[in-house]
């Protein structure tokens, strides 16, 4: 008989307790790894968001609520592209409103020869037109929304574009939305004279975080945003799910451990008598103390994988909401399910510590008294 | 068999309960040599079993000296290898764990031996061998008479070959074929591997079968007696 399968032995014997300790745990781990898939698609999004058209960063104003608030004035786009270490722009304004079941439909307004330079990767027809103001590219998945195809025509905002291209950028956000002339979209959005941020690419052989630095020293009222690290210059949301996901994973510790407490506290009380036995066939104190909580990790550990399965499944479920489909890219990523790993062992260890310390602290023969 | 150097010497020792207010052992002296059996007698509450229990360092005295085998248990610091390794023990009841089965309930003091898992079962099924339960390694208690049951502790009490065996009543809770069962292999065994054992017991039958019978009262030991060989005898 091994050590480990003494321990697993004492978990059978309460097989009901065993497996509502572990659904407890399990709850607060399917937590932990739903909001990790969902925050990290969230952080994935946005970081595609950020170095669309394959730019180096993203011009935005300083201290916006959120990235699709900013606004920067065209006046500040010109300066910003005559800039002498600065290759191209591409000035963007970010529209979003219900097109179809989609309650966020992202229209990014884009000046057809800005887009020249960087064109979407296109699945079907042609990029826009110079000059145009009535044609449109849709994202391939929005386009399936909308069952629209080239030479469609498409109502936003009460206005009638002619699908004249499909693209597929490999980002869920923009590929459930569309590109549109900006001026047409600054018109619907009445945001004359607005965009919400200038992406931008450095003169070769440039450094840009050094472009960037100038930038924000030449222009106080704005910033630069390179990843998803800098993103809180310019958008609170994903701080705001950031200390969330937080909040959650430190409740998610603090109840399991307060249940994995209960049961072994309990499992101790039980086998008070018997821990007196071990201890007067020898065991040492510090033996007893690796089964109290190896017998928390095994419960732990099991709850990891039961909550890591229910996890997937519950983000997964979340995913086949339409809206939520349009503007989340889930996240398996490996550090989810690592950091549920790191919950449960953190919850066992905790959840632990007190019976095993009463466990070892337990005189033998006060212990064999015990009835 | 009991012609050897004392192998226990109790001095002196004083053990009270509830912050002192109740004696147990009231200056308790007793000597055991190597190999020999002794039986401990007297009325409840005299002190015979807090005596053993101090013996088998399940408790430490108050005052008074024990020295077990050259260990003084007063100061002696790792109490955990004294009880794994110098004294065996089996209780009135037989205290085995109930999730698992003869053989792995005798591997348990085993694990404190560094012994692979090969080993320790290896060592526990030769040792339920020996106590005449071949072939029930993997029964449960629930699935052993109460003889077996009390076979199988004292197989656990000396799988780690500790050179003494503490016996707290261990016939107390069997039929009387079952208690003379255990007690001829006691005896079969202290003849096979020179064992001390200390005998604690109210039967006047069962304390006939060591080598000498001592009397407690009030704490003290007051008298010691040698069994009559016809006496044994009979009750065997």
């Amino acid at each position: 008989m091994t050590f480990i399968a003494l321990i697993t032995k004492n978990l059978v014997r309460q097989p009901v307790r065993t497996a509502l300790t572990v659904l407890g745990i399990s709850i607060g781990i399917t937590t932990v790894v739903a909001l990790g898939v969902i925050v990290g698609g969230m952080k994935a999004t946005t970081s595609q968001i950020l170095r669309a058209y394959n730019s180096d960063f993203i011009v935005a104003r300083k201290g916006a609520a959120d990235l699709s608030l900013s606004t920067v004035t065209e006046q500040e786009a010109d300066e910003i592209a005559r800039r002498p270490d600065v290759d191209h722009t591409i000035r963007a304004l970010f529209d979003i409103t219900q097109v179809g079941d989609n309650p966020f439909f992202a229209t990014m307004g884009v000046r057809p020869q800005d887009l020249a330079l960087a064109p979407p990767a296109l699945v079907a027809g042609t990029i826009l037109s110079a000059g145009t103001t009535e044609e449109i590219l849709l994202g391939d998945a929005g386009a399936a929304n909308l069952h629209a195809s080239v030479g469609s025509t498409v109502e936003l905002q009460g206005r009638s574009f002619r699908v004249v291209g499909i693209y597929h950028t490999g980002n869920t956000y923009q590929d459930n939305g569309a590109m549109a002339p900006l001026r047409a979209v600054q018109d619907a959005a009445g945001k004359a004279n607005t965009v919400t941020g200038v992406y931008v690419v450095v003169k070769a052989g440039l450094d840009p975080v050094q472009v960037a630095q100038s930038i924000r020293d030449d222009s106080p009222l704005l910033t630069t945003v390179a990843n998803i690290s800098e993103v809180s210059r310019v958008d609170q949301g994903i701080v705001l799910m950031d200390a969330l996901d937080l909040a959650i994973t430190a409740l998610a510790v603090g109840i399991g451990a307060i249940g994995v407490m209960n049961t072994m506290v309990m499992s101790v009380f039980e086998r008070t008598r018997e821990i007196g036995i071990l201890r007067a066939v020898g065991w040492r104190g510090s033996r007893i103390m690796r089964m109290i909580v190896g017998e928390s990790l095994i419960l732990c550990l099991i709850a990891t994988v039961v909550g890591s399965a229910l996890g997937v499944a519950a983000s997964r479920a979340v995913l086949m909401i339409p809206a939520v489909q349009s503007v989340l890219d889930p996240q398996y990523t490996v550090n989810i399910f690592a950091r549920a790993l790191g919950v449960a062992i953190a919850v066992a260890l905790v959840g632990a510590a007190y019976p095993a310390i009463r466990a070892v602290r337990l005189a033998p023969m006060e212990a064999l008294r015990h009835e | 068999m009991s012609d050897g150097e004392p192998i226990i010497d109790v001095s002196g020792v004083v053990k009270k309960y509830e912050k002192g207010l109740i004696p147990a052992l009231n200056g308790t002296d007793l000597t055991v040599r190597r190999g020999e059996w002794i039986a401990i007698v007297g009325k409840s509450g005299c002190g015979k079993s807090t005596l053993l229990h101090l013996l088998g360092a399940l408790d430490r005295p108050d005052e008074g000296t024990i020295r077990v085998n050259g260990r003084d248990l007063a100061t002696e610091r790792d109490l955990n290898h004294y009880r794994s390794r110098e004294v065996g023990l089996v209780f009135q009841l037989h205290n085995l764990l109930m999730t698992l089965s003869a053989s792995e309930n005798v591997q348990v003091p085993l694990f404190e031996m560094g012994l692979s898992a090969r080993q320790r079962r290896e060592r526990a099924d030769r040792m339920l061998d020996l106590v005449g339960l071949a072939g029930k390694e993997t029964h449960r208690p629930t699935e052993l008479s109460g003889g077996e049951r009390q076979r199988v502790a004292v197989a656990r009490a000396l799988v780690t070959e500790p050179p003494i065996l503490l016996a707290d009543e261990p016939t107390g809770s069997l039929d009387s074929v079952a208690g003379h069962r255990v007690l001829a292999l006691l005896q079969d065994i202290r003849v096979k591997t020179g064992l001390t054992i200390v005998m604690v017991t109210h039967d006047p039958d069962v304390a006939e079968h060591a080598d000498r019978i001592i009397r407690m009262l009030d704490g003290r030991v007051v008298g010691e007696e040698t069994p009559s060989p016809q006496a044994v005898r009979t009750s065997v």
